[in-house]
């Protein structure tokens, strides 16, 4: 990842503001420190020295907010010059004081570099060489003659490569996080594009439902009544199958949408009685959903209640809506009524499942029918469960639920990757500085092995703590408690078996070095409690002073420097780790998130594009032109073809809903679909299965089972549909009467025509499934059979 | 049993639904060759006792009351040498081919009992094989390891014959006359008669078929 993920990313950010904020706080103070305490004659050319400094380092700020100013080369020249005016600045103050203090400036400034510079690291390796080469300038000329001291010049350079170690290390975690939160959001997307497909499939597939396929059963049903409704009605059908579902946007009025719910006409007229508290404002996705499955409600009325009358209420509820259809009809037994009728699953509950709604149907023979639906606004747009959701029960957005748990990843990482690196700036710092000074200033503790017990415990505390760290454990509460313990009691052994006047000096190796012990242990609690401790810190040390006798006030000043610029530096680098923690790692979920479901929403954009083309081509080459006939007046409802080409079009789509059902034997399923459609219109069916059932691909299942969908579309009387399945094929077959084979020349060509959709529906796949037609008389047989893969003939039984 | 073609054939029906018995006796009263309902009842006790028990075929419903299918009651009837019809609800080809296997003359469903049953009684009384179309069908998909060899020919006509329920379809579509589907189905159960339990029925019916030149010893 060549700009990296968006936790790395931040993470470069974060602490490129921490780099500069430290930096310019330091100079800046320390600077104004210097002028103040200054002599007069001296403070108009250190002025003219350090606010030049001032003003680059405001320059550097102001880039941070507006990031693309200010060319990188111009940053780097300014801040090289903050680097070498501080350092002229030493000279020229004078003095012991000034000393500390510059390298105080010069030394923060250079460990900053590394962070603010972390992504061009030669840009920061200049930097501290210049830095080392202006400090070292700095003493030669403040005080000529002596030879430069070069321990405190290994002591920068220690820490600079401590800092950009620490930096690498946390990246690296920051790039681990990226990479698995990528392989996990991919995984994720998989599985929300798949429900979003399903429930497009479902949107589909119920308004198919109630339009194409319920106007065609009407034709095929139909015999001399009037059909003035058939040309507009054919047209809206057209309409609804081209219109690509899902992508209805903005909120509609869904009293006005209820109020034009058809009430039917002549004998199948439902009159509604209305009572709705309006206006009733959702998202247009439920709004139509609820209104396409109170029409579907308000047919079944008219079919199946044996009343002429309904109750529709709708009144809102909380921020949703709820819509109530209740007729005092019949009723029936929900029970009992098969998995493939569609009309209450699919287009009354299915669709609302699929907005995020609910809807449910109370009925019982004998006491009336109330189909409810309600819809919530804290629903998500989409989702994958599936079945009876219990309506009232908040359930938690999922995008909020996998968002927290992305940010506690991330921020797993990062806490993991910090407490890495300041368990390296420990050991190091223990084992270099802090060492060299033990050895070398031996003679002057009281007692000496005091001292050198001390570091033994310290080095102990930071193994043990990195060794539960390397194996990617927590530290247990009690081991940090008697850690922690013992760090503070190193702190005050140190300050106590210490001349006073050492203090922060050079031969007190622990009081720079126990603040980053201390972080490592307490690096994943408030930063407060790091603060308390290094209060406790510095009280010790203060009190160990205190107790011999007051400080004179340089003393004191030199102290202080001392102390901002190692426990200062330590409590900015905790502050730092919090705002990595709670700052970085939810902007980078965040961050994150936004990517993914900006990518989830282009893919299910271009998946659901891809497979409505699939399915509508599947519908163009039958039953779109046949709805373009009726639409126009071309091809009339009184013809007896057409209205057996309406009953095979009718039962395609039977078969075609019944593709979607999770069942054991889907080709058995889906004859029965079309078998079903045949009884309705009286055609008596019989239907033998024989063999072991197998596996069948959906597109071969498809061309198996069309013919019987146009020999049972075509016929008026009885008919024989078999299945047949032996170890090496499948053979779907039809026994009928053909209606239009009789009828001479017409009838022959609108077979053929069918015939000639048949192929069309189950082109673009090499199923080779064979086709056999014979007729006799006024019998005709089609039989359609396909050879199953070797490896499924076997039978072990 | 007598060869004639027109000899009267007595039946003793066991079948436990009136509508049924009534239905049946129907049937055979509207038959050219004469066919008597001697005995009927919903009890195999009906074969048993006179004038049940010399009758020329019992027509037996295999689910009888509430036990399961009456197959001990089949084998009984076929080792005292009985000529069984099985008539029965259940359309699977389990159950057809156990009853083929314990030696039934034939196997219908009720749903072919108008188009069938009359046919088939004639034939096992004649002791000549009869293949209606669901017992083609299960015998044309039976995968069992002792089935006998059949030839794709034979296994097409099976799965035709049950299909279309017509011969004449079936005919047509193989270019061969009725007389040659019939035999192929002949053929068949004799095939099937062959490997199955040794019983007086079974080997008359090899017999006559080797009598009527419909297969050929070397074939068996």
């Amino acid at each position: 990842m060549g700009h990296g993920g968006s936790s790395e990313r931040l993470l470069n950010l974060a602490l490129e503001r921490f780099g500069v904020w430290l930096r310019s706080i330091v100079v800046c103070l320390c600077g104004a420190l210097g002028i103040v305490s200054a002599d007069a004659a001296e403070i108009p050319l250190a002025a003219s020295l350090l606010v030049p400094a001032f003003l680059a380092c405001g320059v550097r700020l102001y880039s941070l907010r507006r990031p693309r100013l200010f060319p990188s080369a111009l940053l780097w020249t300014l801040d090289a010059a903050v680097l070498v005016l501080t350092g002229l600045s030493q000279p020229v103050l004078g003095g012991e004081g000034a000393d500390v203090m510059v390298e105080a400036m010069v030394g923060i400034s250079v460990v900053a570099f590394q962070y603010e510079w972390a992504t061009r690291p030669v840009a920061g390796a200049a930097l501290a060489a210049l830095g080392a080469v202006v400090s070292v300038l700095g003493d030669v000329f403040s005080s000529p003659g002596q030879s430069p001291d070069l321990v405190p010049l290994v002591r920068m350079l220690i820490q600079v490569g401590l800092s950009r170690a620490a930096y690498l290390i946390v990246r690296a975690l920051a790039r681990a996080a990226d990479r698995s939160a990528a392989v996990r959001a991919a995984a994720r997307r998989e599985m929300e594009v798949a429900a979003a497909r399903r429930a497009t499939e479902r949107e589909y597939l119920a308004t198919l439902h109630d339009t194409a396929s319920a106007t065609l059963l009407m034709v095929s049903q139909g015999d001399g009544r009037d059909w003035t409704w058939l040309p507009p009605r054919a047209r809206q059908d057209l309409e609804a199958m081209s219109a690509v579902p899902g992508f209805e946007t903005g909120s509609v009025d869904l009293a006005a949408l209820l109020g034009c719910v058809p009430e039917g006409e002549g004998q199948a007229r439902v009159r509604l009685k209305t009572y709705i508290e309006g206006p009733l404002a959702i998202p247009s996705g439920p709004g139509l959903a609820i209104f396409n499955g109170v029409r579907e409600a308000v047919t079944n009325v008219a079919r199946h209640a044996g009343v002429r009358e309904a109750e529709l209420r709708a009144w809102t509820e909380g921020d949703g809506a709820v819509v109530e259809l209740s007729d005092a009809g019949r009723g029936f037994d929900p029970e009992s009524v098969p998995a493939r009728r569609r009309g209450i699953s699919g287009s009354i509950i299915g669709r609302m499942h699929a907005v995020g709604g609910s809807a449910s149907v109370t009925s019982q023979p004998g006491t009336g029918t109330c189909v409810q639906w309600r819809w919530h606004g804290r629903a998500p747009a989409s989702q994958a469960g599936d079945g009876a959701q219990a309506t009232g029960v908040p359930r938690p957005p999922r995008a909020q639920v996998q968002h927290t748990a992305d940010v506690r990843f991330i921020r797993g990482r990062l806490l993991y990757g910090t407490q890495l690196a300041v368990l390296l700036i420990s050991l190091v710092w223990q084992f270099t500085i802090s060492l060299r000074r033990l050895v070398v200033h031996q003679d002057l503790y009281r007692p000496a092995w005091a001292q050198t017990a001390a570091f033994v415990c310290l080095a102990a505390v930071a193994v043990i703590g990195g060794a539960y760290l390397l194996r990617g454990r927590r530290i247990p509460p009690r081991v940090r408690g008697w850690s922690l313990g013992s760090v503070l009691a190193v702190s005050a052994v140190c300050a106590f078996t210490l001349p006073p006047e050492q203090s922060t000096a050079a031969p007190d190796w622990a009081f720079g070095v126990v603040g980053w012990h201390a972080l490592f242990l307490l690096a994943d609690l408030r930063v407060r409690v790091y603060a308390a401790f290094l209060g406790a810190h510095v009280g010790l040390n203060a009190s160990s002073v205190f107790l011999s006798g007051a400080p004179t006030a340089a003393e004191w000043a030199t102290m202080g420097i001392s102390t901002i610029a190692s426990c200062g530096f330590q409590l900015s680098v905790g502050v730092l780790m919090t705002n990595l923690l709670h700052g970085t790692a939810p902007a980078a979920g965040t961050a994150a998130a936004r990517e993914e479901e900006l990518r989830t929403r282009e893919r299910i954009h271009e998946d659901m594009q891809r497979d409505h083309k699939e399915r509508y081509r599947a519908l163009t080459a039958t039953t779109v032109p046949l709805l373009v006939g009726l639409g126009h007046g071309v091809l009339s409802p009184h013809d007896e073809e057409v209205r057996l080409r309406c009953g095979v079009e009718a039962a395609r789509m039977r078969r075609l809903f019944a593709e979607s059902d999770a069942v054991l034997d889907p080709l058995l399923n889906e004859l029965r679909a079309c078998v079903e459609v045949a009884e309705h219109q009286g055609v008596t069916v019989s239907l033998a299965v024989r063999g072991r059932p197998g596996e069948v691909p959906v597109e071969v299942r498809r061309e198996l089972v069309d013919p019987v969908a146009v020999i049972l579309g075509r016929t008026r009387s009885t008919a024989r549909v078999t299945v047949v399945w032996t170890p090496l094929a499948v053979r779907v077959s039809v026994v009928s009467e053909d209606c239009a084979d009789g009828r001479g020349t017409e009838g022959t060509g609108g077979m053929e025509g069918t015939e000639e959709a048949a192929q069309a529906h189950g082109r673009a796949t090499d199923a080779k499934v064979t086709v056999e037609r014979t007729t006799r008389g006024g019998s005709v047989w089609v039989e359609a059979g396909w050879r199953r893969p070797a490896t499924s003939g076997v039978d072990l039984t | 049993m007598s060869m004639s073609d027109n000899a009267p054939v007595s039946v003793v029906v066991v079948d436990d639904h009136p509508a049924i018995l009534s239905g049946v006796e129907a049937w055979y009263a509207a038959s050219r060759r004469p066919i008597t309902v001697v005995a009927a009842g919903d009890s195999v006790g009906e074969a048993w006792t006179a004038p049940g028990s010399t009758a020329d075929v019992v027509v037996l419903d295999l689910q009888l009351g509430e036990g399961g299918p009456a197959f001990g009651s089949l084998r009984r009837l076929v080792d005292a040498g009985r000529q069984v019809v099985v008539y029965s609800m259940r359309d699977d080809e389990k159950t057809a081919l156990n009853c083929l296997d314990l030696g039934a003359a034939t196997f219908l469903t009720k749903s072919e009992g108008r188009d069938h049953l009359v046919e088939a009684t004639l034939a096992a009384a004649d002791e000549r094989p009869y293949m209606p179309p669901a017992l083609a069908g299960a015998l044309g998909t039976n995968t069992r390891a002792d089935r006998p060899q059949l030839s794709l020919r034979e296994e097409n006509v099976l799965i035709e014959w049950f299909q279309s329920e017509s011969k004449e379809l079936v005919a047509q579509r193989l270019g061969i006359s009725v007389r040659t589907v019939n035999s192929y189905l002949d053929r068949v159960r004799i095939k099937y008669a062959n490997l199955g339990r040794p019983a007086r029925t079974k080997a008359s019916l090899v017999a006559r078929a080797i009598q009527d030149g419909l297969v050929d010893v070397n074939d068996l």
